[in-house]
């Protein structure tokens, strides 16, 4: 069946646009105090940044541009280089070891963050092949099970380096995906209750992850340690009231706020630009969510469907999370802000995600 | 290819309806944090975010009771920088040059202060008044002086233990310096800034000035001559007898205000680094100490209170007396005869005070140990005051009950026990003792006036005169003769209490010695004790190591004072005889007493032994026929077994008398000019090996 070729989603390219600059603007004036002082170049991370977003409005574009049901076969293949470098990032000398974590891969020029590739792979290839087998997932053993051993390999391969967050994320994604793509709720729940329990398990034999929970419930009781980040981001967003101090005029990112410019970019948003520019942020959040779920709704096929409702999915339930670490309303688990957090990679590999979405936009059609 | 079937399409709008949710939550949230409590979290960010620069206050002066200084705070200026506006008038060469000639410092580093991305410098700290004034006069843009300022006490040693100390960061650590500091130190100020996480400053920084609240004055009741006398008579005892410690206290009984007070080891609060720590201990007010004999107006006062006693009341003295099986002996296991109340008081006979508090009764004798104030603090405005240790009323036994009496068992203060003097002295109203007289504001004004806190009456006028006319006795005839001032009636009570062992028990060879009294007798203006923490040499009894110092500080203070003399009626001085005290020191007890009694005088003995060390009063003195002369023996053995010898008191011999003195002794003299001795060196009481020479200055008669 030929599908008749519309225009892509103007809105939800526009959103992305809109985020990705407010994304330059806030790490430039999030990290200049601190790049000045390390590296004597106040625009160092926003160059780089600046760099990846072009890279990324590339593979955005050229996906935008393609037809998604041609790029099936492309999943497979895509997931099995993602495994082998998750693989390859654990070995010696081919893995950047960083604050006590190996999550990227030296390129000389720059770094590659192989879970960031994993992330988009995973949601394509559990949207093409859950397509494919539609009410098989029904039946627990032969629908099921082989996505829940894939998943559970996947989340290993990248606890191990190790990286919490992101295997959340994955976690979450496709857990939703396989929700949205028919499996039985019944299943589901039990998984949900089985996966609590696995949180649980992590939390409990990495002590870190313990001493970050309980931090969380109270960190004005860990002010100086554990809940120092979760302090400090309060502070930000506090700082800010309705309408913040000012594009720049940020007081805390002068070294109290660690990760400023990356996972804890938002309180520094918060605290400049106020409830007015927090509430602008979540709009566009909320406007890409909707256009998103919308491509979903429209798709003409499953294949589509799923797709579109995965990246989505993938996108906000990341943003959300960021959103709730830095408010003080979940636990520190170290996730970036999609598009507007520094992170070359994250950066380029979701604005290809948001290719694949607007791909699939231009085949919708209403029913 | 499959289109996309119902069940699938249902769960994408349920997942977006969970995630509507989840983003209008958050909106929720961050409208929570940001606009509801967003006041509060930039408040406590800011104080994350601000370091202080403290403005220190200056403290108040303290003044003696006539308005002398006796702490003061000098200021010094500190010279400080605003970079902003020294760049704002495009001066920062000509302020360098400047300031690099007035304050003698290189004129590069203060371009590089000047010059610095912050919003405040410091260029010089503490300079002179020469400097500040020159800057004054130069004016240059943002440049600014800062008054700093450092506690001195332009008096040194005097009143040290009274006014304490300060410390480095100008807060009061001792004394009254300490007792009021928060009336003294005023409240700081401070500039604040705020500062990156590194403590460096963030461009454009919220200031905040907070000026500094200067401490309040407060004049004390110190009477600094008074204080100055006492000290005086304090320092010639610790370099004559070189004690472990002494204290003496100086007090209005009718006011319950302290005229003196000093302790001995002393410091210098400008520099107490340099002293020991133990010399900052300040014994009138910190160490109990077990009084002796001078309890013995306690028991006195409330067995005349109670009727339990009449003046009139014969007593008599065995030598001892047994108590629950047990045996306590008078002072030397000597029988006191028969005497009168007077006489048990003017003898200290223990005896008497036994049977005087066994009649008396526990219950009784601890309402008047609590009504005098002693086991609680007397509430003096000094840090660290200790209450006593008193026996427990519901533990005590006969046997306590009786050394109570005669001053053992209990350990009270210095102060404590001169409160309790007072009370006798001003017609039996307990006054709190007090230091604090007035509070003056910084700007000269009188914030406050401490008037006299009656705490209770405990006495009766009629009881406490009359306790007063028996006191005076004392002095009069009795163990405090050493203590009598020519022209003034004094009363008083000597102490001399053997030390307590800390294991235990009483230790052989350490007494405290004490004199407690006061002067008028008939209107007593001041109470003064001494109190003497074991003396060096023989003797070591209150009325021969204490009395003298008393004497000495209450006859100049009274004199500075301006007390009016008592005139002796010319009947009463014609109608007695008077002989001149014959000299019997050196010779056998038997031969003094007979040299004594040959002339018509009295006897009384203190101590063991068999030869004369001392006598009260000194040879040639006129005293009336019939009275006392007190005479000290000291033990053969410990002069001579130890091969050490006690120097006695040369003064006013003729040369022929000190050589035989000092052959006597097995001693050598090495004499210098003629006439009668007037100095001798070691000074008399020194122990010293037998065959030592002695030099003796002797001055012909004018
Ligand atoms: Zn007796």
């Amino acid at each position: 069946m030929r599908l008749k070729q519309g225009p892509p989603d103007l809105m939800l390219f526009l959103v992305v646009v809109l985020l990705v600059c407010i994304g330059l603007i806030m790490i430039f004036s999030a990290s200049a105090v601190t790049s000045d002082v390390k590296y004597q170049d106040a625009f160092f991370f926003v160059k780089r940044q600046l760099i990846w977003a072009v890279f990324g409005l590339t593979a955005m574009l050229v996906l935008m541009k393609m037809n998604y049901q041609k790029l099936r076969e492309l999943g497979v293949a895509g997931l099995i280089l993602a495994l082998i470098c998750l693989v390859a990032v654990l070995l010696p000398g081919i893995g950047m070891d960083v604050k006590g974590a190996v999550r990227q891969i030296d390129l000389g020029f720059t770094s590659f963050t192989p879970s960031e590739l994993t992330k988009l792979c995973l949601v394509f290839f559990f949207a093409s092949s859950l397509s494919l087998n539609y009410g098989k997932i029904k039946s627990f053993v032969q629908g099921l099970l082989p996505y829940l051993v894939l998943i559970g390999v996947v989340c290993g391969l990248i606890m191990l380096q190790p990286d919490l967050g992101t295997a959340l994320i994955i976690a979450v994604t496709a857990y939703l995906m396989l929700v949205m793509a028919g499996a039985r709720i019944s299943h589901m729940l039990i998984l949900a209750l089985l996966g609590v329990g696995l949180v649980c398990l992590a939390i409990y034999l990495e002590p870190y992850r313990m001493v970050r929970f309980i931090a969380f419930l109270d960190p004005w009781k860990y002010a100086s340690d554990e809940g120092f980040q979760t302090i400090q981001s309060l502070y930000a967003i506090g700082s800010g009231g309705l309408f913040g101090m000012g594009l720049g005029q940020s007081r805390q990112k002068f070294f109290y706020l660690p990760e400023q410019h990356t996972d804890f970019i938002f309180a520094i948003l918060g605290e400049e630009l106020g409830y007015l520019g927090v509430f602008v942020v979540l709009t566009l959040l909320f406007i890409f969510a909707w256009r998103g779920f919308q491509i979903a709704l429209k798709a003409p096929d499953i294949f589509g469907s799923l797709l579109a409702a995965g990246i989505t999915t993938m996108i906000t339930a990341q943003a959300s999370i960021n959103l709730g670490v830095v408010s003080g309303s979940l636990p520190v688990t170290g996730i970036p802000l999609p598009f507007i957090s520094y992170g070359g990679s994250s950066l380029m590999f979701t604005m290809a995600g948001v290719g694949l979405l607007l791909s699939v936009s231009r085949y919708t059609h209403d029913r | 290819m499959k289109t996309t079937g119902l069940e699938i399409r249902k769960r994408i709008a349920t997942l977006f309806f969970i995630f509507v949710v989840v983003i209008c939550l958050l909106a929720g949230r961050f409208f929570w944090l940001q606009v509801v409590r967003g006041d509060e979290l930039a408040e406590r960010a800011l104080d994350n975010r601000m370091r202080d620069i403290t403005l220190k206050a200056k403290r108040g002066t303290i003044y003696d009771r006539n308005g002398r200084e006796l702490a003061i705070s000098v200021s010094t200026d500190s010279v400080y920088a605003v970079p902003a506006q020294i760049r704002k008038a495009k001066k920062e060469r000509e302020v360098a040059q400047k300031l690099a000639e007035v304050l003698q410092m290189d004129e590069k580093e203060i371009y590089d202060r000047i010059t610095r991305q912050v919003s405040f410098v410091w260029i010089k700290r503490q300079v002179d008044l020469e400097t500040s004034r020159k800057l004054r006069e130069l004016d240059l843009e943002g440049i600014g002086l800062l008054e700093e300022s450092r506690r001195f006490y332009p008096k040194g040693t005097l009143a040290s233990h009274v006014l304490g100390i300060s410390g480095i960061d100008n807060t009061g650590l001792d004394g009254v310096d300490l007792y009021y500091d928060q009336l003294i130190g005023g409240t700081d100020g401070k500039i604040v800034i705020e500062h990156d996480a590194f403590g460096r400053e963030i461009p454009e920084a919220t200031h905040r000035y907070i000026p500094p609240i200067d401490g309040s004055s407060v004049v004390l009741t110190i009477d600094e001559t008074i204080q100055y006398i006492l000290e005086r008579e304090l320092d010639k005892v610790m370099e004559q007898r070189q004690p472990k410690a002494a204290c003496g206290i100086v007090m209005d009984p009718k006011t319950g205000e302290i005229l003196a007070l000093a302790s001995r080891p002393n410091f210098d609060p400008n520099r107490y680094n340099d002293y020991p720590a133990d010399n900052r201990r300040n014994f009138a007010v910190h160490n109990a100490y077990e009084p002796g004999s001078t309890m013995k107006i306690v028991t006195a006062a409330a067995a005349m209170e109670e009727d339990t006693v009449k003046v009139s009341d014969r007593f008599h003295c065995p030598g001892s007396i047994k108590v629950s099986n047990r045996s306590i002996s008078c002072a030397g296991g000597t029988s006191h005869g028969s005497m009168d109340f007077a006489g048990v008081v003017e003898n200290s006979c223990n005896v008497g005070f036994i049977n005087i508090g066994l009649k008396l009764g526990l219950e009784k004798y601890y309402r008047y140990l609590n009504a005098f104030g002693f086991g609680q603090k007397t509430g003096i405005d000094l840090p660290g005051e200790a209450k006593g240790i008193i026996v427990p009323q519901s533990r005590a036994t006969q046997i306590d009950l009786a050394t109570m009496s005669f001053g053992q068992a209990n350990a009270v203060t210095p102060i404590q026990l001169i409160a309790a003097a007072s009370t006798i002295a001003n017609g039996g109203t307990y006054m709190k003792p007090h230091l604090l007289k007035q509070v003056i504001a910084p700007d000269g004004k009188i914030k406050e006036t401490i008037t006299p806190t009656k705490v209770r009456q405990v006495l009766s006028k009629e009881t406490a005169k009359e306790l007063c006319l028996i006191l005076e006795g004392v002095v009069k005839n009795g163990s405090g003769r050493n203590a009598q001032i020519e022209g003034y009636r004094v009363a008083g009570k000597t102490g001399t209490a053997q030390k307590i062992a800390p294991g235990g028990g009483y230790m052989a060879n350490e007494y405290v010695a004490s004199f407690l009294g006061f002067a008028p007798a008939d209107d007593p203006r001041l109470v003064c004790l001494i109190v003497i923490d074991a003396p060096k040499g023989y003797p070591y009894y209150g009325g021969w190591v204490a009395a003298p110092v008393f004497r000495e500080v209450m006859a100049d203070s009274l004199r500075y004072l301006g007390v009016p003399r008592t005139e002796i009626s010319k009947e009463e001085s014609n109608q007695k005889k008077t002989v001149a005290v014959p000299d019997v020191i050196n010779l056998p007890l038997d031969e003094a007493v007979q040299t004594l009694r040959k002339v018509g005088l009295k006897v009384e003995v203190q101590g063991d032994g068999n030869l004369v060390w001392g006598q009260v009063p000194k040879a040639n003195t006129r005293v009336e026929q019939n009275s006392r002369v007190i005479v000290y023996l000291s033990p053969v053995e410990e002069q001579q077994g130890s091969g050490q010898v006690t120097l006695p008191d040369l003064e006013g011999k003729s040369m022929k008398e000190v050589a035989r003195i000092l052959s006597q002794l097995g001693l050598h003299l090495s004499p210098d000019g003629h006439g009668l001795a007037y100095k001798q060196s070691p000074a008399a009481g020194t122990r010293v090996p037998v065959g030592s020479t002695i030099k003796v200055s002797f001055q012909p008669l004018e």
